[in-house]
């Protein structure tokens, strides 16, 4: 196991969280649906995971780390996207686990789920059946496509939300196929308009005591992020095609080779003092002084020439060499990181972007840190992600009442399964 | 009725091209009286970024900062000058919130210190994003789009191995940003009671190797998924999961669970490939076979149009979607109500993309176009402010607005 900055979550449930005194009931699951309820347990609310082993969240399930029979407790992406919440297992397929579902609603500010469009509906959970018992309930839907319309149905993933949406469309070399993102951009940015929106109807609810139901597409959502692109085809009717590294303000504007194996520097130049800083910094060579490259209008021009030819000298260097060199003559550079190098660099490391967490099933094991830094109450990992049902009896017992016979009869009867 | 969930906040916004102006955007949209404050003279960089209508560029016309900063008013002040600073702090002690996105290393010169702007008013909240944070041996180093998803970990994985590694097609690191800073706030803006203001730290390439991307780094440590340039293809999936050619495009082409790939194989006619041994693995085909098999794949999807596969998608619940140009996009009869109709007098009804998220009473009947440069100076800086339309023309002057 790596060894992370320095963690101490022993502490992490008692400080501040800016959304104390908040319940969520979080029927979300898989990635999209799970991530606004992480968001907000790292702000300080209190988020219930409604799950069941009925039909375990996805997320639960893949290899296992230690041993090799499958286990629902060692999927380190699912610890990332449920840590800080509880978890109460109730088979809502159940009539009984829908009552206890709907008095769990009736104590709790908002409600978050991802099912397919009309589950919670069918299922007697949804917005005007938990409105009749909690008024003011905000709940947030969260889907691929919408709640309503012809593509509502659609079987629809990540990647089918990068091709619906444009995003995908510019996504290649130059003169090349569109290549696909390989990360869940939709479902995060669906994520993350629905805990913009959630929070928004809270604020709303205090002042005016009114809830709300909110229907976020991830569609939609990353639809709203492709400003660049749908302009361009609004303002001159031209759809833009794969341009590769690409922007129109900027020359050079690439990842540039390096020294080593697969080694790759980002560089960005816009402005005509920052082109002077990179020549500087470079040793002023006889090449940077051709005409082709006097201009930003020039430079554009004749990018591939230029592209090949800062080849050349960043081919002779380290990718941390070069950052550090053009950043102090103030020219834009970065590396391109791979995972582990991104989990152990200085400046990730010294802001703390991931630490570790105990978690009982795995031991220590690292987590990214949300990195909302409100300076007097920060997001903050406050626990391990839940065991299944880890909290049936503190939720079930301790805010609903329920007997301890109670509870072994509804887990005998898998309504608490 | 209709109602506005922000509606009686007053935002300033410092912002240029994507991620403070996406949040004051986002803040605006909710209702939030956002008003932006851009250098006189040039104003803020995205009025050069583009497109233009008809290919025609003018800095009240670039279609990225229309789109960005509908539903804000627009000011400008020098914040170089002393004067204008007054300005920014006179505007933040009536103001609940003020973003920005100035780099570190320029946010005192600005007048951009939280605890003098939070002198005159200890409730605010004040929300800085920046590429690198405000903390850490990176915090005065630039960074623009391809830089941040370079350190970000878009770039790693994206493309071909004999090939450089690809970023995002336009620039869409700041969206990300804008989307923390603004539930930042708003969060904040819940705990004020409690807490007073706050001062938020937000760094863009945090966004993407954090929320965005820290799960794919962390199962790297678990060697669970391996992340290579294997072009438009993605390792240690149950094939197919992979962007194929049809009859008019590109068409994305999923089956993740095993009914959905028996169901594809059966519409194919259960071709003879799909029954042999070594494929009786996705997983393995995928690893092993991708290429070979997105021929045979191929040769079917050559005889549909994207129209047609998205019917046969939906037919048989199977994951098709095609790879949809921006034309098609905005065409879309199901995202219809998504666009927004604006109009303003130079450029004349456009049509742009409006809150992503649906509430069924939000007013978002009237939207307003971008402001133009310092539009709402004499709304803002002598009906609210104070100053005489005599201190307005000086002020003008001299440069400072």
């Amino acid at each position: 196991m790596v060894e992370l900055s320095n963690s101490d979550n022993k502490d992490a449930e008692a400080r501040p969280g800016v959304l104390n005194g908040y319940r969520v009931l979080d029927f979300g699951w898989v990635l999209a649906g799970a991530l606004p309820g992480m968001v907000l347990a790292d702000m300080g609310a209190e988020v219930i995971k409604v799950e069941t082993r009925q039909r375990l969240d996805y997320m639960r399930l893949g290899r296992p780390i230690v041993g090799d029979q499958p286990d629902p407790e060692q999927n380190p992406m699912f610890h990332n996207v449920n840590r800080g919440k509880l978890s109460v297992t109730l088979n809502i397929a159940e009539p009984d686990a829908v009552e206890l579902a709907k008095r769990l609603a009736a104590r709790s500010d908002v409600v978050i789920e991802n099912f397919s469009p009309g589950v919670m509906d069918r299922l007697g959970l949804g917005y005007e059946a938990l409105r009749a018992i909690k008024p003011d309930i905000i709940m947030a839907s969260i889907s691929s496509t919408g709640q309503e319309g012809p593509l509502r149905d659609l079987r629809a993933y990540a990647p089918s939300i990068g091709s619906l949406s444009g995003l995908d469309s510019t996504m290649g070399y130059e003169g090349g196929g569109p290549l696909g993102l390989k990360h869940a951009f939709g479902d995060i940015c669906g994520a993350l308009h629905a805990v913009f929106a959630i929070s928004s109807a809270l604020f709303h609810r205090n002042r005016t005591g009114r809830g709300q139901y909110i229907d976020v597409s991830m569609l939609r959502a990353t639809v709203a992020t492709q400003g660049v692109g749908l302009m361009e085809q609004a303002l001159t009717g031209r759809s833009l095609q794969p341009r590769g590294n690409y922007d129109p303000t900027m020359a050079p504007y690439g990842n540039y080779p390096c020294a080593g194996e697969d080694t790759w520097v980002s560089i960005a130049v816009k402005s005509e003092a920052e082109w002077r800083s990179l020549v500087l910094a470079m040793g002023s060579p006889a090449w940077a002084d051709d005409q082709r490259f006097g201009s930003q209008y020039r430079r554009q021009r004749h990018r591939r020439e230029l592209d090949a030819l800062l080849s050349r000298w960043t081919a002779l260097h380290e990718p941390d060499a070069i950052t550090d060199l053009l950043q102090s003559h103030g020219v834009a550079a970065a590396p391109v990181l791979g995972a582990e190098e991104r989990l152990f660099h200085p400046h990730f490391m010294a802001r703390g972007l991931y630490s570790d967490t105990e978690h009982p099933a795995l031991g220590a094991e690292p987590v990214f840190n949300l990195m909302w830094n409100l300076s007097k109450t920060p997001s903050n990992v406050r626990r391990h992600a839940p065991l299944l049902g880890e909290h049936n009896r503190d939720v079930l017992c301790g805010y609903l009442g329920l007997s301890e016979d109670e509870l072994a009869e509804l887990e005998e009867r898998r309504v608490v399964y | 009725m209709t109602y506005s969930l922000l509606s009686g906040l007053r935002v300033l916004e410092i912002g240029s091209m994507i991620s403070a102006p996406y949040c004051g955007k986002l803040l605006a949209d909710a209702g939030a009286s956002v008003v932006k404050i851009e250098p006189p003279g040039l104003g803020e960089d995205a009025r050069r970024y583009g497109p233009w209508p008809d290919d025609v560029p003018h800095p009240e016309r670039s279609g990225l900062y229309l789109y960005l900063n509908t539903n804000k008013e627009g000011i400008t002040a020098n914040l170089d000058t002393p004067t204008g600073r007054a300005i920014l702090r006179e505007l933040s002690t009536k103001s609940d919130v003020v973003v920005h996105n100035v780099p570190p290393a320029d946010m005192d010169r600005l007048g951009l210190d939280y605890d003098v702007l939070a002198g005159g008013n200890p409730q605010l909240v004040m929300a800085s994003i920046s590429p690198w944070g405000l903390s850490g041996p990176w915090r005065d180093y630039k960074a623009y789009d391809i830089n941040l998803a370079a350190a970000g970990g878009i770039c790693e994985g994206l493309g071909a191995a004999d090939r450089e590694p690809l970023t995002f097609g336009t620039p869409e690191v700041g969206y990300f940003a804008g989307m923390a800073a603004a539930s930042s706030i708003v969060m904040a803006l819940l705990g004020r009671e409690t807490h007073g203001g706050q001062h938020i730290d937000i760094a863009e390439a945090e966004t993407m190797a954090g929320l965005y991307n820290g799960p794919e780094a962390l199962m790297a440590v678990y060697e669970w998924r391996v992340t290579r340039r294997t072009g438009h293809h993605a390792l240690d999936f149950p094939y197919p999961n992979c962007i194929l050619r049809c009859k008019d495009g590109h068409i994305f082409v999923g089956s993740p669970e095993g009914r959905q790939w028996r169901r594809l194989m059966e519409i194919m006619g259960n071709p003879d490939w799909s029954q042999e041994q070594r494929f009786r693995n996705r997983t393995a085909m995928n690893n092993l076979y991708a290429d070979e098999v997105d021929g045979y794949v191929e040769a079917w999807l050559a005889d549909y149009t994207k129209a047609e596969l998205l019917e046969i998608a939906l037919e048989n619940r199977i994951p098709l979607a095609p790879v949809r140009t921006y034309e098609e996009v905005r065409s879309d009869p199901s995202l219809a109500d998504l666009f927004v109709v604006i109009e303003r007098d130079d450029t004349g009804p456009v049509a742009y993309p409006g809150t992503p998220y649906r509430l069924p009473a939000m007013d978002a009947s009237n939207p307003r176009p971008a402001p133009t440069l310092g539009q709402h100076n004499r709304a803002i800086l002598c009906d609210e402010l104070g100053y005489s339309a005599a201190d307005l023309v000086k002020l003008y002057q001299t440069g400072i607005i």
